[in-house]
């Protein structure tokens, strides 16, 4: 429509129709995109055409120009890449906590507490050896309760340990199929890259491709953290933590994920991307942030590695703890005790996984305890018709059939327990003045042997006491490398058979030296020594040590002092603290105690330190652990507390998540999104205009026919 | 502002969505009673919560090894209630033996009566509660019992068991010693030496079948911290400060002593010394035993020096040395009777039986305390059971009123949201167009 006819108008108003119909059509499309996801409005810029100027057939005998109708500029796709990336971010982090919610429920429902779970079982452990102790040793019933309730024990620990390596398993195979899934996006977004770069060079404008490779950076955002950085050349640049995933028309694919190895030794999920070689087992990996497989990572290396790490050390506490005990004790059949809870893979430490029953005949279950009263190593300490008073002085009393003489003495009394001669030094002038100044020193040492009086036998009974809980004589015991067993002697460096000069002899002892308890002359078979032992160390600080970790890269060289830094995270150690520290990593001995000296801080790398001196030179990784400071069912509950408020945690992330991607998108949508509403009205609009015009040609037609018919039937 | 259709859609969606999952958890809550139905529901009382349980659980396991000590306890009180009748019914043959016999046929019947009573004690000392032999310590169960009689009739007895308390370790740390021990109910191997309730029953026995009499002393002969020994170390009898009664020596330094007997009507003097040890005493006494029928032993764990004859009675008394005017006091230092026959034998093991059935009567009445222990022990437990229940109720159960009323509540916003839904997506403009 060009040239200027006499019926120019015609022109005009048919550049008016297309370009009505033009927005017409725009209007549909977006109609019918009002539920594609991704899709974003588009709407056609209507102007007006270019002014008709200079033309000889112009009426221009009056001022002004006469346009030449509308026309269909352009088709501009409404979208604010801002909201992208803020929708992005928060999607990220909804789909973070949403698998791991998943996950975690899933894994507190394999848990079973507070009903079913470990707890329960353990409980009912408690309470069979309660009963035990209570009906004695000789209780067949009591003791084959013990052994299927150590049993149950075993197994519901087996079954959560399986729970925790099961989801771990199914953590990788899902993130594997995620990879899958993210790798097939990636190459997506690169062909839309040079589909859009094309299309942009000649000047158009992709909006199709656009909202395609938008809602695929969209899709991609589930799985990990994204930023978009839109190229002068049309094409994205999608990075994760600066690491490109696609570049123009490159993408870098991800590799399956692996379970590789972090600097201090631990087990590490990680997904590297691929290459020929692969990257090292050590190597960092991807800084994925947030999303999906993020979600996959952080459950894999900051939960379940450490529910797992938690339940293999309640395990192997509870195991440490009870086999300490059963082998220090008798079997009703008056033979030594062995360990009650074993690792099915001999040779290996007990973990949760592996932990089970070692005894299967209920009578071969320790729960007597050695003690000089069964094998009367040691006589009535009075003399004739008279009673030991135990406050009484020592030396020279003539209540005692032995006194030591009215000048005192002083001598050693070697203790010997699974292995190590441990002295106890004794000055009837100072410390053991009297029987019971005698017994309370000696108790306070710890030995893993208790004295006690027997009033009505005037007897003092020397009996093996498993429940110790000094640290130094556990270590000790553990260096000697001896088992455990129920065997003790006391030996002392005076002869007890000389009148007046030892202590032993004072103590009614004709000797009870070098005296081996055995299946004899142990405490009978009704004894239940070993079950109120157990007993004892359920209610007593025998759970998890409050501190066990690893030296990481750290040695020492030789003896001497040393200040070793503990891994991040790890800030609890406290000046006077006393370390277990084995010389080898993974618990191998020999073992020595430390006592902390001193403990440094560094606020901007979260390390701490603690310095100490040690006897021994250490290797590399070598273990650390503390004193016990909780029982070993609050060690347990402390890992229920951590599983609970990590899933209460996801519940709240997905909450909130949720809430907040909703909120951007509808901001997101707010722009650029369809309202069938308003598409209608601009429908109808369209539709009036392309009517009118429509109309107008009508005019001009009958105009025309004035023209053509009136006019010429005139000549 | 804009809102796109979708999101008009995805909202009410996502509302709805939240609201059902509230109305659902709210549900299980109510048909539950319990809102901590896991660790997430409440991850700060979780720890708590598994704590509690497991404390309920030792408190009940407690409440049933009371109950278990109890019954043990009163089936120990029984049998000391029979052991009690026993030595009863011993000490009165004993009054009715030392009030003389009428004929050899009566005190064998008493004879044997006592040994009944022997056999019956025996039979106690093995009651079983639970498999476990009551009065065999930590012993654990064997086939016989662990008190077995020696020699027709029974001479002694013979003990497989051990004198060790059986303890009741509560939860608490709390331990109770619920058993009574051989010792305690039998003065079995008492320390101060006594005679137990089979000894002391098999010595009257003997001394009413045949005759047996003894002089004994009356009580230990030592003052306090002191006694005499044997060996190589023993010590002269008038050594200063052991007997309890001075020894006065006669004016020849000597505590002589004449015995007269059935066999010896004539008296037989025997010379002591004062400065003899004891060994030498006895061995002087022994020296004459074919003469005069009496030997002579002493314990050195009682410090008691024993005269006896199974030839009829006999009598000692002090006798001056040739020279001397005033004999010395040989029987009164050592505490011997002088006439020693059967009656004063028997009455003398009166004494014998009472501190028997005293021991005894302290342990029955030790056993009550533990018994009251026990009765105060589980009442306290049982209602420690009651408040850590509410301890775990307060944190497991839900508050049915405020979840019901919260669950209506969701109920009504639900509907709400579903009418709100309905409405907004049943127009568009679409449908006002002509």
């Amino acid at each position: 429509m060009s040239y200027l006819g006499s019926f120019f108008g015609f022109g005009i108003l048919g550049n008016a129709l297309d370009a009505f119909q033009e927005a017409a059509n725009v209007t549909s499309d977006n109609i019918a995109n009002s539920n594609t996801p991704g899709a974003s409005r588009q709407v056609v810029n209507l102007q007006e055409a270019p002014a008709v100027s200079g033309s000889p057939f112009a009426s221009a005998h009056i001022p002004g120009t006469l346009g030449n109708g509308s026309i269909a500029a352009s088709v501009q796709r409404i979208h604010d890449e801002s909201y992208d990336s803020l929708f992005r971010g928060a999607s990220s982090s909804q789909n973070f906590f949403t698998v791991q919610q998943s996950q975690l429920t899933s894994l507190q429902s394999s848990f079973g507490e507070p009903s079913n779970g470990v707890n329960s079982y353990f409980t009912a452990f408690q309470t069979a050896i309660s009963q035990l102790a209570s009906q004695g040793g000789s209780s067949t019933s009591a003791r084959a309760g013990v052994l299927s309730a150590a049993q149950a024990l075993t197994q519901s620990l087996n079954s959560a340990s399986s729970a925790i390596s099961q989801q771990q398993t199914q953590t990788i195979a899902q993130a594997g199929s995620i990879v899958t899934t993210v790798n097939g996006i990636l190459d997506k977004i690169a062909t839309l890259n040079g589909q859009i770069r094309a299309s942009t060079a000649v000047g158009d404008n992709p909006n199709q491709l656009q909202d395609q490779r938008d809602q695929l950076v969209d899709q991609l955002s589930q799985y990990l953290s994204t930023q978009t950085n839109i190229q002068a050349d049309g094409s994205a640049l999608v990075t994760v933590n600066g690491q490109a995933l696609v570049n123009d028309t490159v993408a870098y694919h991800l590799s399956q994920p692996v379970v590789g190895t972090a600097a201090n030794g631990t087990p590490t999920f990680k997904i590297d991307f691929q290459s020929n070689p692969p990257a090292a087992s050590n190597a960092p990996g991807i800084p994925l942030g947030s999303g999906q497989l993020a979600g996959f990572q952080d459950l894999y290396n900051n939960k379940l590695t450490a529910y797992s790490q938690q339940l293999d050390a309640f395990a192997s506490s509870l195991a440490g703890e009870v086999n300490r005990i059963t082998e220090s004790g008798y079997d009703q059949n008056g033979i030594a005790g062995t360990a009650l809870f074993a690792s099915a893979v001999p040779g290996t430490s007990i973990t949760a996984a592996n932990i089970h029953v070692s005894i299967a005949d209920p009578s071969q279950l320790p729960a007597a305890l050695a003690s000089t009263a069964a094998g009367n190593l040691v006589v009535p300490m009075n003399s004739a018709n008279n009673t030991v008073d135990t406050s009484a002085a020592l030396n020279a009393n003539g209540g005692l059939a032995d006194p030591p003489a009215a000048a005192g003495i002083t001598g050693t009394l070697t203790v010997n327990v699974d292995g190590v001669n441990q002295t106890f030094t004794y000055n009837t002038n100072t410390t053991d003045t009297t029987v019971s100044a005698f017994i309370s020193h000696f108790n306070s040492m710890h030995y893993g042997v208790t004295a006690s009086f027997n009033a009505s036998a005037q007897s003092i009974v020397f009996a093996r006491d498993p429940s110790n809980i000094d640290l130094v004589h556990r270590a000790a015991q553990a260096a000697a490398g001896t088992p455990t067993s129920p065997d003790f002697t006391i030996t002392d460096s005076n002869n007890p058979a000389v009148a007046g000069t030892s202590l032993l002899g004072a103590l009614g002892a004709a000797n009870i030296s070098g005296v081996q308890q055995n299946n004899t002359n142990a405490f009978g078979a009704g004894d239940s020594g070993a079950a109120n032992a157990l007993l004892q160390s359920f209610s007593s600080n025998a759970g998890v040590p409050f501190l066990q970790t690893n030296s990481g890269a750290a040695n020492v060289p030789a003896p001497g002092t040393f200040t070793i830094a503990l891994p991040a995270g790890v800030t609890n150690v406290n000046v006077g603290d006393v370390l277990t520290v084995d010389a080898q990593p993974g618990g191998v001995g020999p073992q020595e105690n430390v006592t902390v000296s001193a403990v440094s801080f560094n606020p901007a790398t979260g390390i701490e330190s603690f310095t100490a001196t040690y006897a021994n030179a250490h290797a590399a990784g070598f273990s650390i652990s503390s004193a016990q400071k909780q029982t070993m069912g609050q060690a347990y509950g402390q890992l229920v507390t951590q599983m609970g408020s990590d899933l209460a945690t996801a519940n709240t992330g997905v909450q909130s998540q949720t809430a907040l991607s909703q909120n951007i998108n509808n901001a997101r949508q707010s722009v650029d999104g369809i309202n069938v509403d308003e598409e209608t009205q601009n429908l109808i609009k369209y539709q009036n205009a392309y009517q009118a015009v429509a109309q107008s040609m009508n005019v001009m037609e009958s105009l025309l026919n004035t023209v053509i018919n009136t006019l010429g039937s005139g000549h | 502002m804009r809102i796109a259709t979708s999101t008009m859609y995805d909202n009410q969606t996502i509302q709805i969505d939240n609201l059902v999952a509230q109305q659902q958890q709210q549900g299980t809550e109510a048909s539950t009673g319990v809102q901590l139905n896991g660790p997430s529901d409440d991850p700060m009382q979780i720890a708590t919560d598994l704590q509690v349980r497991t404390t309920i659980a030792q408190e009940n396991q407690a409440n049933a090894n009371i109950q278990n000590a109890t019954t043990q306890l009163t089936t120990v009180d029984g049998a000391m209630s029979t052991l009690t009748s026993i030595m009863q019914s011993a000490r009165g043959i004993a009054v009715q033996a030392a009030g003389g016999f009428t004929s050899p046929t009566q005190q064998s019947a008493l004879a044997s009566q006592v040994d009944s009573l022997l056999q019956e004690a025996i039979g106690v000392a093995n009651t079983k509660y639970n498999g476990q032999y009551v009065f065999g310590g930590t012993s654990g169960g064997s086939t016989s019992g662990p008190v077995t009689p020696n020699g027709q009739p029974i001479s002694s007895v013979t003990f497989n068991g051990n004198l060790n308390q059986q303890n009741e370790k509560l939860f608490n740390g709390q331990s109770l010693n619920t058993s009574v021990s051989l010792q305690q109910a039998f003065n079995f191997q008492s320390p101060d030496g006594s005679p137990d309730i089979f000894q002391t029953l098999i010595t009257l026995r003997d001394t009413i079948q045949n005759g047996t009499v003894t002089s004994e002393s009356a009580a230990g002969v030592n003052s306090p911290n002191t006694a005499f020994t044997g060996g190589a170390g023993a010590q002269a009898i008038n050594t200063a400060g052991i007997l309890s009664t001075a020894l006065t020596p006669d004016a020849n330094g000597n505590v002589d002593i004449q015995i007269l007997s059935a066999k010896a009507p004539a008296g037989v003097t025997i010379a002591i010394p004062a400065t003899d040890t004891v060994p030498q005493v006895l061995t002087a006494i022994n020296a004459q035993t074919a003469a005069t029928g009496v030997t002579a032993s002493f314990d050195y764990r009682q410090q008691r020096l024993t005269l006896s004859s199974n030839a009829g009675n006999f009598s000692v008394t002090d006798v001056a040395s040739a020279g001397a005017p005033t004999p010395g006091n040989f029987v009164e230092a050592f505490g011997l009777q002088s006439q020693a026959n059967l009656q004063n034998d028997v009455s003398r093991q009166l004494g014998d039986i009472d501190h028997a059935t005293q021991v005894m009567l302290n342990a029955r009445s030790s056993l009550g305390g533990t018994l009251q222990t026990l009765n105060a022990i589980g009442t306290a437990n049982s209602s420690q059971v009651v408040n850590d229940t509410k301890v775990q109720s307060g944190i497991e159960d839900a508050d049915i009123a405020k979840v019901i009323s919260q669950f209506s509540q969701t109920q009504t916003v639900l509907q709400a949201a579903y009418a709100t839904t309905t409405r907004l997506e049943s127009k568009t403009l679409f449908d006002y167009l002509q």
